[in-house]
């Protein structure tokens, strides 16, 4: 304390310039020494909403009781923060050393390329990851020479996603209309519905992609699991082609539901946001997205969530769906231990202990939970759940339709509401589709 | 020699101030005190300036936002006017400067006339009342004006249905045909209450005299407003164009807010095409071509409107 003062004492003595490089040798010094400190573990997440961070903050906080010493630096940024910071912080070299990042070519690609992130195949080897999550869920984090789906694995996700069917029981019952068990009777319960003057789906396309999951969720209901390499190839830029009778069967249904009245009047400027909270507030049969409503959608009893029901003779359906961003180790863990603390990181948030917290929070873990845990689940994350085993033992967890290029959700936006509105025939959008998608083929050669 | 010595006094008075004076740094040449200027200049350098020219070399070249920059030279302009994407647009932006500009301003001009007339006391509540849009930040009116558009609860269409006129509840954000007027009359609504007041002090600068001699003359209110008020106003009409013309030219705010561009690209207006080429594609190469082809659009119409609007009354401009 007494030196302190002293040094301080001097500072006049030595002038402008010895003040200038005191400071410059106090800062250098003060970032050798964060440096130093390998305990310290910065860590970025996307978890910004109030619910999801607090079980964040949670693990964190339980993965430092495990490990003396070590202290997590946690930075959480939404979505779209993330994507326009993380490539140039990481590649500035001082980002994060564990991140969530993106798949797909725009972010995770992208980052791999340019060496930004290490893979972590010793470590799926090392803790039995491919043991938690099936390899169909796993091949989201594989890039190789710019292909996706193939090669070292750079990420795992703590959470999945899937697409599927939001009903009203109290508005079915009321109709008389019965769970459909089959993609035909879905059908027959549609025209039930509207003849009882109740609009079948809810619906809204003026702003986000309810419209784009639902043509890709009945898509992928026609398509057994046994057949899925053709939507694999699709999606990880191996070749084939959007223009099939499927897709083409699956726009012509869903421009027959808009232009039939099967939708919510006025959907065309209804944002998917505001016809999600239509939905709860009890208006519409059935609504067509994914478990990250879940936690809006527990706010009304009546909804309950099932998979989007197969035609007959299918029977291991696909259901669209995913995981979120994926844990990943990037090129600043430069010492092995280092890397190891962050693969002990990552291991520690797609434990069967963190998907519990997880599910306690009504949150879709990723990993399944152990045979023992005791969970408070809702009734909606309870059929998530399910069906997200289901999917799994299957293998039957489909794409996103705009994964397969990186200008596909453009495309599709840009097509839908003319699709909806019968300005263009299913065909061509399909087309449009599929133009993008070979233009995105001839662009990667 | 009292005398004597108040005046050396004053002297020595006025010497030692004028001695400060001229030891004021400013009295120095004007090349010395360009220095004075360095601040300034290094702030506009590094955060205007900078960044003009680092968009400009940016939009020679293909960047995905995290590698090198890939050298295109004019490949990315070459692409982007042959994007018909691109002149549909210009084309939406082009449409939107009627509701930016051209309804403001004649709403601004033809509410002033009236206001002009009316009491000190209810002139200035008016005033107040029709400014206060002008006050919001637009991207917050994006939003409350989308959910006043709403098809399902916004209070629009409620009221339409109420008076019976259901047939034209339209979903207003969502018809490819009204969602533009849609958007554009948010743009009305916030500017036309500035335009007016703009004018209201452009008609407190005109000499009252020459409203007394036309009266005198027996003009009736039509001919003097055309004949005198708006004449007299082309300086104010001039300053309204510039602000309207570039608030069009780089709106976004509240585009992006109501409807990001859609349905289907209805409402696209090159601002939101840039920032989905830079940020949701990482083609920043396009994205800075399209913000200097914006700039250069702005150049333009701003140089057309200082050399065509207003110039024949220079001495009042």
């Amino acid at each position: 304390m007494k030196r302190t003062v002293k040094s301080i004492s001097i500072l006049p003595a030595y002038g402008l310039k010895a003040a200038v490089a005191l400071a410059g040798a106090a800062l250098l010094s003060f970032g050798l020494s964060a440096a130093a400190r390998a305990d310290d573990l910065a860590v970025w997440d996307d978890q910004t909403y109030e619910g999801q961070s607090a079980v964040i903050e949670q693990l964190n906080k339980d993965f430092e009781a495990a490990h003396p010493g070590v202290t997590i630096k946690r930075t959480a940024r939404t979505f779209d923060d993330m994507k326009l910071t993380l490539k140039l912080a990481v590649s500035a070299g001082d980002g994060p050393v564990i991140t969530k990042v993106n798949q797909g070519a725009g972010d995770m690609g992208a980052m791999v390329k340019e060496g930004l992130l290490l893979p972590v195949d010793d470590y799926i080897k090392q803790y039995g990851w491919d043991k938690l999550q099936s390899d169909s869920v796993l091949a989201r984090d594989r890039w190789e020479d710019g292909k996706f789906g193939v090669g070292k694995t750079y990420g795992i996700s703590g959470l999945g996603e899937i697409v599927g069917l939001f009903y009203n029981k109290k508005i079915l019952a009321d109709a008389g209309v019965a769970l459909p068990q089959t993609f035909e009777e879905f059908l027959a319960d549609l025209d039930k519905l509207k003849e009882k003057g109740v609009p079948p789906f809810m619906m809204g396309s003026a702003k986000q992609h309810l419209a784009l999951h639902m043509i890709g969720a009945i898509d992928q209901a026609h398509i057994d699991a046994s057949n899925r390499a053709e939507l694999d190839d699709l999606i990880y830029g191996r070749g084939g082609s959007w223009n099939t009778k499927g897709n083409i069967e699956s726009a012509k249904l869903v421009q027959q539901w808009a232009q039939g009245g099967y939708f919510f009047p006025g959907f065309e400027g209804i944002s998917g946001d505001d016809a999600v909270q239509l939905f709860i507030s009890g208006q519409g049969a059935f609504l067509i997205s994914g478990t990250w409503y879940f936690g809006d959608m527990q706010h009304n009893p009546d909804i309950g969530f099932m998979a989007i029901p197969a035609p007959k003779g299918i029977s291991k359906p696909m259901s669209v769906g995913g995981v979120d961003l994926a844990w990943a180790i990037t090129s600043l863990a430069k010492t092995k231990p280092t890397q190891d603390l962050a693969g002990a990181y990552i291991d520690y948030m797609v434990s069967e202990k963190a998907a519990e917290t997880w599910a306690n929070a009504g949150y879709l873990p990723a990993t399944s939970l152990a045979a023992d845990a005791k969970p408070k689940l809702t009734p909606l994350l309870s059929s998530g759940i399910e069906m997200w085993k289901t999917l799994n033992a299957n293998d039957a967890l489909g794409h996103y339709p705009d994964w397969s290029s990186p200008t596909m959700l453009k495309t599709i936006d840009d097509n839908t509401p003319l699709l909806l509105s019968g300005n263009i025939t299913p065909e061509a959008f399909v087309d449009a589709m599929d133009k993008d998608y070979q233009a995105y083929l001839k662009d990667k050669k | 020699m009292s005398t004597a010595i108040g005046l050396l006094r004053d002297d020595h008075s006025f010497g030692f101030m004028e001695y400060w004076m001229k030891r004021s740094a400013l009295d120095g040449s004007q090349h010395a005190n360009l220095i004075y200027l360095l601040p300034g200049l290094l702030f506009y350098a590094a955060f205007v300036f900078g960044p003009i020219l680092a968009a400009l070399g940016l939009s020679l070249t293909s960047w995905d936002g995290l590698g090198m920059p890939k050298w295109v030279g004019l490949g990315n302009y070459a692409d982007l006017f042959s994007d018909s994407r691109f002149y549909i647009a210009l084309r939406n932006n082009a449409e939107l400067m009627i509701f930016y500009c051209v309804l403001p301003l004649v709403l601004g001009i033809a509410l002033a006339a009236c206001v002009w007339n009316l009491k000190q006391r209810e002139q200035l509540a008016l005033r107040t009342f029709l400014f206060l849009p002008y006050i919001m930040p637009t991207a917050v009116l994006g939003i409350i004006w989308a959910w006043l558009y709403n098809p399902a609860f916004g209070p629009f269409n409620q009221f339409l249905r109420a008076v019976g006129l259901g047939a034209f509840a339209l979903p207003w954000l969502g018809d490819f045909n009204f969602v533009l007027p849609a958007v554009g009359i948010v743009a009305t609504w916030y500017f036309f209450g500035f335009c007016m007041v703009i004018f209201l002090t452009g008609i407190q600068r005109i000499d009252p005299s020459l409203f007394d001699a036309a009266k005198v003359d027996g003009a009736s209110a039509r001919k003097t407003f055309f004949w005198i008020t708006l004449p007299l106003l082309l300086p104010e009409i001039r300053v309204v164009l510039l602000l309207t013309v570039i608030a069009s030219i780089k709106s976004f705010d509240l585009i992006f807010t109501m409807t990001r561009g859609g349905p289907a690209n209805a409402t696209l207006v090159p601002n939101i095409y840039m920032y989905q080429l830079g940020f949701e594609l990482n083609r920043f190469g396009a994205a800075a071509a399209i913000a200097i082809v914006g700039a250069i659009l702005t150049f333009v119409i701003n140089y057309a409107i200082h050399r065509f609007v207003g110039s024949q009354h220079k001495g009042v401009a």
